[in-house]
């Protein structure tokens, strides 16, 4: 572990997600290597690196999409590569893009996850327009996708995630392709949301901005995939400017970027990116 | 695939707006269309009136004369017309099921789908003529003829766009919906089958002419009922005015069949935002 790390402790029986020695292969190419690690129940942790770090392996691993070379992965109890059902209706996932589905109004986007999860029609549109209420979008929800900007899409996205009452979600860079207004609006919105409802959060980020706005903690990682710093941001944390600069430097130095200009103003810049 | 419920409340303002921002930039372009039409309809029948001064009537007959014996035909030969148009409502109606069954199989799965593959491709080979002629052999019934030949043509074209169209399906909404853990049912339901949608009705814009065109050859050699074989009667007789009258309302008829495609494809896949290129 490098030597600045801020070690974070995690008990067995508390963690959602616990990946032992994790390593994974594509052909020749090594994108996980021996990672470790926990997610506490009820917590948002960030999974922070640059871009082809093996971010989006590790969430395809929790997911259960794909399965480890070696190591263990368990996700509620369960492998969930090789038990996928047990995760049925269990987890969500948004996405960078917001993969909706063009023919389908806003609200029939949002209660897609609760349709396939067997729920009635009316119990499913219910849910979808009140998530649809949360994330801001009165008014447009019987609009078609293309009708939507790219800020009401992905609120739509998160609204599918949320609508079928997830214990975990994913968050593969979601706020990244939109400007900077929109995308802090948006993760605000969506930290307070996850915090009032108290779901488990696993968000995926090139960018320390986001992960330092909403994360209770952040595992960086080095590629191929591992965790090179693990911190917690406490609320205190996040309203000190110079403790934010701090372990802003701190991160950028772990992934080895410019931390001139990454943290030790405290002013420090909110869209230092790490593509 | 599901519609929203249209409750008073949906229809707000911004939708309202979006309604009529959209007509005024539909309507110049169907307007420019019909204009276009109407401009070379006429110009035909202006060059046809003007050959018919040059010819024997025998080999062009003036647009009047060929006006009087559409006339004569739609109150006369109805019942052609008639089972000419169930003919082809049972044959595309049948190869779009079939086809699209087929394709979705090709597109999905791993074991059936490249012996489906290559069975369509050996039968995209096979000339229409080719198909013609076996029919004779293989079915007394012309009925069964005419059935079999414009299936075996027209389900080609259906099974491999619908292929096309869930191998172009993006991977990534596959993934959204894995992340649900859907059955392959739900799959299907929920992703595949509303986006084919639009092969399919592209895939009966693209064969309708050509289904008529079957249909009236597979008339001619294989029924003595319907468009086809009245066609062959004018033309054993020499009434080249009919065998014009036909071929006018053949054109007619597919006209008045694209246009209402048009308009059920306009109302089904509403939620396409059509891209207009300078």
């Amino acid at each position: 572990m490098n030597p600045i790390a801020t070690p974070t402790t995690t008990t067995q029986s508390d963690a959602f997600i616990e990946m032992r020695d994790v390593s994974k292969h594509f052909g020749d190419f090594l994108a996980v290597d021996q990672l470790s690690m926990t997610v506490r129940r009820g917590e948002i942790v960030a999974l922070l690196g640059r871009t082809g770090a093996g971010k989006s392996t590790v969430m395809s691993l929790s997911m259960g999409t794909i399965a480890p070379d070696q190591g263990t992965v368990r996700v509620g109890g369960a492998d969930p590569s090789r038990e996928f059902d047990a995760l049925r209706g269990k987890m969500a996932v948004a996405f960078q893009t917001d993969r909706l589905l063009p023919w389908r109004t806003a609200v029939e986007n949002a209660e897609l996850g609760l349709l396939i999860l067997n729920h009635s029609k009316s119990q499913a549109r219910e849910a979808a327009l009140h998530w649809l209420a949360r994330v801001k979008l009165e008014g447009a929800e019987h609009k078609y996708v293309h009708e939507l900007s790219g800020g009401m899409r992905q609120r739509v996205s998160l609204a599918r995630a949320l609508a079928v009452d997830p214990e975990l979600i994913f968050l593969d860079e979601v706020f990244s392709q939109l400007d900077h207004v929109t995308s802090q609006v948006l993760r605000r919105d969506f930290s307070r949301i996850v915090r009032e409802v108290g779901k488990t959060c696993v968000f995926v980020t090139h960018r320390i901005e986001d992960a330092l706005d909403i994360a209770d903690r952040i595992y960086v990682l080095d590629a191929p995939a591992r965790v090179c710093l693990a911190l917690s941001v406490s609320e205190q944390t996040r309203r000190d400017p110079r403790a934010l600069a701090d372990l802003h430097d701190q991160i950028a130095q772990a992934i080895g970027g410019d931390t001139e200009s990454a943290g030790h103003d405290p002013n420090y810049s909110e869209n230092q990116d790490l593509s | 695939m599901s519609q929203p419920a249209r409750t008073a409340s949906s229809v707000t303002p911004s939708r309202l707006g979006a309604r009529a921002a959209a007509r005024p930039a539909a309507r110049p372009g169907r307007r420019r269309d019909l204009t276009a039409l109407c401009v070379v309809s006429v110009l035909l029948i202006l060059a046809m009136e003007v050959a018919s001064r040059f010819v024997p009537p025998f080999i062009m007959p003036s647009p009047l004369v060929v006006g009087q014996a559409v006339l004569e035909l739609l109150t006369s030969d109805w019942h052609h017309v008639s089972v000419t148009l169930l003919r082809l409502a049972a044959a595309v109606g049948f190869s779009m099921l079939l086809g699209v069954l087929i394709g979705l199989l090709m597109g999905t799965s791993r074991r059936l789908g490249p012996y489906l593959n290559s069975l369509v491709i050996i039968d995209t080979g096979i000339p229409a003529l080719s198909w013609m002629l076996v029919a004779v052999f293989w079915f007394k019934d012309p009925e069964a003829r005419i059935f079999f030949i414009l299936t075996v043509i027209l389900l080609p074209f259906y099974a491999l766009n619908v292929y096309e169209g869930v191998r172009s399906m993006p991977k990534e909404w596959v993934d959204m919906m894995e992340s649900f853990r859907p059955s392959r049912w739900q799959l299907m339901r929920y992703l595949v089958i509303p986006h084919i949608v639009q092969y399919v009705f592209m895939t009966t814009k693209s064969v309708i002419g050509y289904a008529i065109r079957m249909v009236i050859f597979a008339e001619l050699v294989a029924s003595a009922v319907g468009i086809g074989s009245r066609m062959s009667l004018a033309q054993s007789t020499f009434r080249i005015d009919y065998v014009l009258a036909w071929t006018f309302l053949l054109v007619v008829l597919n006209l008045v069949l694209q246009s209402l495609l048009n308009l059920v494809e306009r109302h089904v896949l509403k939620w396409r935002a059509e891209a207009k290129v300078r």
